[in-house]
């Protein structure tokens, strides 16, 4: 079979799957599935056949997980979706994150209110981590405005990076028995304390293979004009890491705004990371000129890459989860918008073009090939 | 305590692929609490639709007895009487 470019469009109204032939010139749109249901988190696994998810969160009738394996012609419920222990007295809100894991049918699923979940079965049966659910700091975590998410599972040998809104990062060297928060030069600007041990508005963390120890975040910024207790706190919010998210420091310099949500490394470069910056008071693109910027030396310098999108009346937000970069020699970036657009930035985001602008307010982008 | 009522329990068409189809259930009960227990027992995949994991119907369902809403009533402790019917329904919200 000639390799697909496969697309999960996690939208407000449930799940739709777009595909595309290498070229990348066109694709195809299936869906939605799901219908109707808010879709936060998609996830394609790719290792044997492959197999696509998405989190259908249902606020009526609870919390499921679909799963494909007719890379996204039909979605089927998994047996079971996440669920605490009734014991426990939480119930679970929203589905955040699906991730691969270590074993082949292995999966880690981050929940709101922020726990973590692992299936060993392909999503059929789930168990609590409690290293994380019941760490002493869950019940003092706050929600922030999308709730008290777990939307980051960065798996690495045997270190496991976790993003919390708003915990913050929480760092496991022991495969996910136990966490730490590993916050140090982490900033938050919603707390007199600019550098508090936890409780960050953390939005994204990404990283790659090729530069161990290194990872990039997307934090809550917006934070340069404060003036109340403890004082301005400019460029918190775009980070790196060169020492496994044990301490931070900022990378925002250049940028229009240091605020954002999602962060996305280039799969052949670990020196070249995109963010989508927006205006901290508004959530949109500053002046209503969208652009993804693009550093190539690790957040030392940022271009702005804007050729083929709105050059003004455009005020559209880019969440977490929905901007993403396929593997491909020469890759393209994409991302949704909450209005509705999905975006397509060919070579390396050097050119933009619309593939679909009328779907629900997009909440997750995915990209494979397979 | 006599032998229960039996009541219905009529079941809103998104979630009857829970339940083989069915578009009603009877069974019997003392009161909703009791029917809800029912349901957990002989229809877990449905009741998982109602309830969460705490036992707690779900925040955004309403529960009726036949016209009246059990907020309204005793919640889920509204005594049921033979031939009721117990219909669970999304709020209308959203968007």
């Amino acid at each position: 079979m000639t390799d697909r470019v496969i697309l999960t469009i996690g939208t407000k109204k449930g799940v739709f799957v777009a595909d595309a032939a290498k070229p990348r010139r066109s694709f195809a749109l299936r869906g939605p599935f799901g219908p109707g249901v808010p879709v936060y988190s998609t996830l394609i696994d790719t290792r044997g056949t492959p197999r696509l998810y998405a989190s259908s969160c249902n606020p009526f009738f609870g919390m499921k997980v679909l799963r494909s394996t007719d890379l996204g012609k039909s979605f089927t419920e998994t047996k079971s979706a996440p669920a605490f222990p009734k014991e426990d007295g939480r119930a679970l809100a929203n589905i955040w994150s699906l991730e691969t894991g270590g074993g082949k049918k292995d999966l880690w699923c981050g929940v709101e209110p922020a726990s973590l979940f692992k299936s060993h079965d392909g999503g059929d049966s789930w168990d609590l981590v409690p290293g994380i659910s019941n760490h002493e700091h869950a019940r003092k975590w706050q929600p922030g405005n999308g709730g008290l998410c777990m939307h980051t599972i960065i798996l690495d040998g045997n270190r496991v990076h976790l993003g919390i809104s708003t915990g913050g990062h929480y760092l496991s060297e022991d495969g996910g028995e136990t966490f730490r928060a590993s916050n140090q030069g982490v900033g938050a600007g919603f707390a007199p304390d600019p550098y508090p041990e936890f409780g960050q508005c953390v939005h994204k963390i990404a990283r790659h293979d090729d530069a161990p120890g290194r990872l990039y975040m997307q934090n809550h910024g917006g934070w340069a004009d404060w003036t109340g207790p403890g004082g301005p706190r400019p460029d918190i919010g775009v980070l790196r890491s060169d020492d496994y998210g044990r301490t931070w420091r900022s990378i925002a310099k250049g940028l229009p705004s240091d605020f954002g949500f999602p962060i996305v490394v280039h799969p052949q470069d670990a020196d070249t990371v995109y963010v989508m910056p927006l205006e901290g008071a508004t959530r949109t693109c500053p002046g209503g000129a969208p652009a993804v910027w693009r550093s190539e030396n690790g957040g030392e310098s940022w271009s702005r890459l804007a050729r083929g999108l709105p050059k003004k009346q455009s005020y559209f937000t880019v969440l977490r989860d929905a901007m993403d970069i396929d593997r491909l020699k020469v890759p393209a970036l994409y991302f949704g918008t909450t209005t509705g657009q999905l975006w397509i930035g060919r070579e390396g985001g050097e050119q933009w073009d619309c593939l679909f602008d009328s779907l629900p307010p997009i909440h997750n982008v995915k990209v494979a090939v397979v | 305590m006599g032998a229960a009522p039996v009541i219905a329990i009529h079941i809103p068409g998104p979630l009857r692929a829970y339940c083989a189809g069915a578009s009603q259930l009877s069974m019997s009960a003392h009161s909703v609490r009791a029917a809800l227990e029912e349901l957990q027992r002989t229809q877990p995949a449905l009741y998982r639709n109602v309830c969460d994991e705490t036992g707690a119907v779900r925040r955004h369902l309403n529960v009726f007895v036949n016209s009246d809403n059990v907020r309204d009533l005793d919640g889920v402790d509204t005594t049921l009487t033979p031939g009721d019917v117990v219909t669970f329904l999304p709020a209308v919200s959203g968007g």
